[in-house]
């Protein structure tokens, strides 16, 4: 993007009703068009958002820091140079580049970082914080030539290295990836004197532009995508199972096949991530059964589920294992080495992004795996991602077993020793809980999400309160799987926000949270801040059994009336304080 | 007009969007209020990357209204930067 674009993008008036936004950019430099083009790319972003960029003074971003006052709805953003760590390692101050001088540069900038990284700290516990570290060269203050690396120099790199450190090992923190920078801009083009020295403003346009890019990426914090469906005969593997047998399928280097195996590879690392992973092969699925009990190979069996192998089209498998998932096509990855099973799959799940396996091309292989790390990355890995494959194997079991026994919902609920653990406080530190009401597309109350800075206002309040729930039974634990928040007024409740896992349907775990509602809060009366969304349906059909009709905005339900028509339940329940 | 001029004036409607159109070929520091130090920064950045030149600082005090922007531009594209033409300073 260029300067006239940004400004002429920042220009166009913004749709109404707009919701505001604020942002923080905090440096030590003069923001300039680091301004400009944070907020034309906010606006690409956010484009139904009022958002305002405020900074704060020159030369002092640890008193910038200090002076914050982040909003409900504000995201900050601390671009950290050079000279903010030292005053001397910039070229707008003459404070003296001598041999002598440069041990105490070394120890300033060390203790400055320390001091910007404890001011981050306490910032994270108010707002999401989003940090670049120094991402200029440093002048050439050292005595060696510029190709010869110099001891202190090497002192200010472990300096920033630390900072990085320490700033990344906090979770509310989320750290720009300077290996992503250097692949967008080249360090020799980073740097404009001319504007540093006649403006205060270091940065070359083109930088200035990708570093505000990369910033709002960490401010819009995507949601990752949850599944991967793929091929096996050249792509999972190279040859056709088929024709080579199952000894002769490959993935080594001495079988010129090794890109197959850091696919395998990296897709056991989604895996264990919590991501979905399914297989869709037209094979013999007994080979299939072979081929992936081999003991050289990269991916558990396990990983894979379901496993569609058959000779049919492609899009049925891939239609079966969304149904089993139960997830929407675009929260999945389809991927073949057939450009005509691509297409097919596409032509059929339109909102599916699906990657032809580049299987001779070694580059296009390294990207994918770039690609498929932005697609499914996130910060935090929970307990939950580690059962997340398990609990929908499980369910699909039970479901063939109930179906061949000819068994109702009655007598498997009854026999299934369920327990659900719930947690009612006000912990804001809890990831699981702000990732479910941010992804949980069917059970939701109305699909509104939250910015960390409204989740953290919101728990920050005394009198709202936040209730989630785990559950387990004799077939395994399905971890943390509904959340509900809302505010307490006497005896009424509003929820805000209602969501629960797809794992956990038909299990009663709806009606045992709105019992436990109305038990634990003394509550006669709840009221939901309910709306019909394209995919909350699920939670429609609930509220439509529990009330005899259509739900309709702003319903409530008395507690006479809920108890009444509840269901049998038959969980046993734990309570654990709010830690 | 010339493309270049056309150009310009793209460039003069970013950065002062209250100028009406045929305010802009007329514009100058002393008929634009909002012409200040930091529109004048943000001004020479959007021409330099828009005519991909590099503007001497030197010049900047002459470069104070519209037609000399254009000028300068004029002598750059046909000599490159002005400094070289005027070879008297």
């Amino acid at each position: 993007m260029n300067l006239l674009d940004a400004i002429e993008l920042l220009k166009r008036p913004i749709p109404e009703p707009a919701s505001d936004q604020g942002i923080f950019l905090e440096c030590g430099f003069t923001p300039l068009h680091l301004k400009t083009f944070l907020g034309a790319h906010l606006r690409l972003c956010f484009p139904k958002d009022r958002i305002e960029i405020k900074t704060g003074l020159y030369g002092d971003l640890a008193g910038n820091l200090e002076r914050v006052r982040p909003s409900s709805r504000s995201v900050i953003c601390v671009v950290v140079e050079w000279d903010d760590l030292d005053p001397r390692l910039g070229i707008r101050a003459l404070g003296g580049w001598r041999s002598s001088d440069i041990p105490d540069i070394v120890e300033s900038a060390r203790r400055q970082s320390e001091q910007l990284t404890h001011l981050m700290k306490q910032l994270a516990d108010n707002a999401p914080i989003c940090v670049s570290t120094p991402t200029l060269p440093l002048p050439p203050i050292f005595t060696t030539r510029g190709g010869q690396a110099h001891h202190f120099e090497c002192q200010l790199r472990e300096v920033d290295a630390s900072l990085a450190t320490s700033l990344s090992a906090d979770r509310r923190v989320r750290l720009l990836n300077l290996q992503r920078l250097d692949e967008l801009s080249p360090l020799g083009r980073r740097f404009d004197a001319k504007a540093e020295i006649t403006s205060g403003f270091p940065y070359s346009l083109e930088h200035a532009s990708i570093l505000a890019q990369l910033l709002v990426a960490l401010v819009q914090d995507c949601p990752p995508k949850k599944g991967l469906i793929t091929d096996l005969d050249d792509t999972l593997w190279a040859g056709i199972l088929g024709e080579s047998g199952v000894e002769g399928i490959k993935w080594d280097m001495a079988g010129h096949a090794h890109l197959h195996g850091l696919y395998q590879q990296f897709l056991a690392s989604l895996a264990s991530a919590g991501v979905l992973l399914a297989g869709a092969s037209k094979n013999d699925p007994a080979l299939v059964e072979q081929a992936l009990g081999r003991s050289d190979i990269l991916l558990s069996k396990d990983s894979l589920f379901p496993l569609e192998v058959h000779w049919g089209p492609k899009s049925e498998s891939v239609g079966r294992i969304l149904e089993t998932w139960n997830i929407a096509p675009g929260d999945v990855i389809f991927i073949d080495d057939s450009p005509m099973e691509v297409a097919e799959v596409h032509a059929v799940f339109p909102q599916m992004e699906c990657v032809v396996f580049p299987k001779s091309d070694y580059q296009a292989g390294w990207d994918l795996l770039k690609r498929l790390r932005d697609c499914f990355g996130k910060g935090i890995v929970s307990p939950e991602d580690e059962i997340r494959l398990r609990s929908i194997r499980t369910a699909s079991t039970l479901k063939s077993v109930l179906q061949e026994r000819g068994l109702g919902a009655e007598d498997f609920l009854r026999h299934c020793e369920a327990t659900i653990t719930f947690c009612l406080g006000t912990d804001a530190r809890d990831d699981r809980a702000f990732e479910l009401i941010n992804k949980t597309n069917q059970f939701n109350l109305n699909g509104k999400r939250f910015g960390e800075s409204e989740w953290l206002s919101f728990n920050q309040d005394p009198v709202s309160f936040l209730l989630t729930a785990s559950y387990e039974d004799k077939f395994g634990p399905l971890g943390k799987i509904a959340v509900v928040m809302g505010k307490m007024g006497g005896r009424k409740l509003y929820v805000n926000s209602w969501v629960m896992s797809c794992r956990a349907f038909s299990r009663r775990i709806e009606h045992q949270c709105l019992k436990y509602l109305f038990e634990k809060l003394d509550a006669d009366e709840i009221v939901f801040d309910y709306e019909a969304t394209p995919r909350n349906g699920p939670l429609q059909d609930f509220f439509a059994e529990l009330l005899g009709g259509p739900a309709v905005p702003a319903l409530s339900v008395r507690k006479v009336f809920s108890n009444a028509k509840a269901p049998s339940l038959f969980h046993r329940i734990v309570e654990v304080a709010n830690v | 007009m010339s493309e270049q001029e056309d150009r310009l004036v793209r460039c003069f409607a970013s950065v002062f969007p209250a100028l009406a159109p045929e305010e802009i070929r007329t514009a100058s520091t002393e008929s634009v209020g909002a012409w200040d130090s930091l529109a004048a920064v943000t001004l020479v950045a959007v021409v330099q990357q828009e005519f991909g030149v590099e503007i001497d600082l030197l010049d900047l005090p002459e470069l104070t209204c519209f037609e000399a922007l254009r000028t300068y531009l004029s002598l750059y594209r046909d000599a490159g930067p002005r400094r070289d033409v005027n070879t008297d300073h």
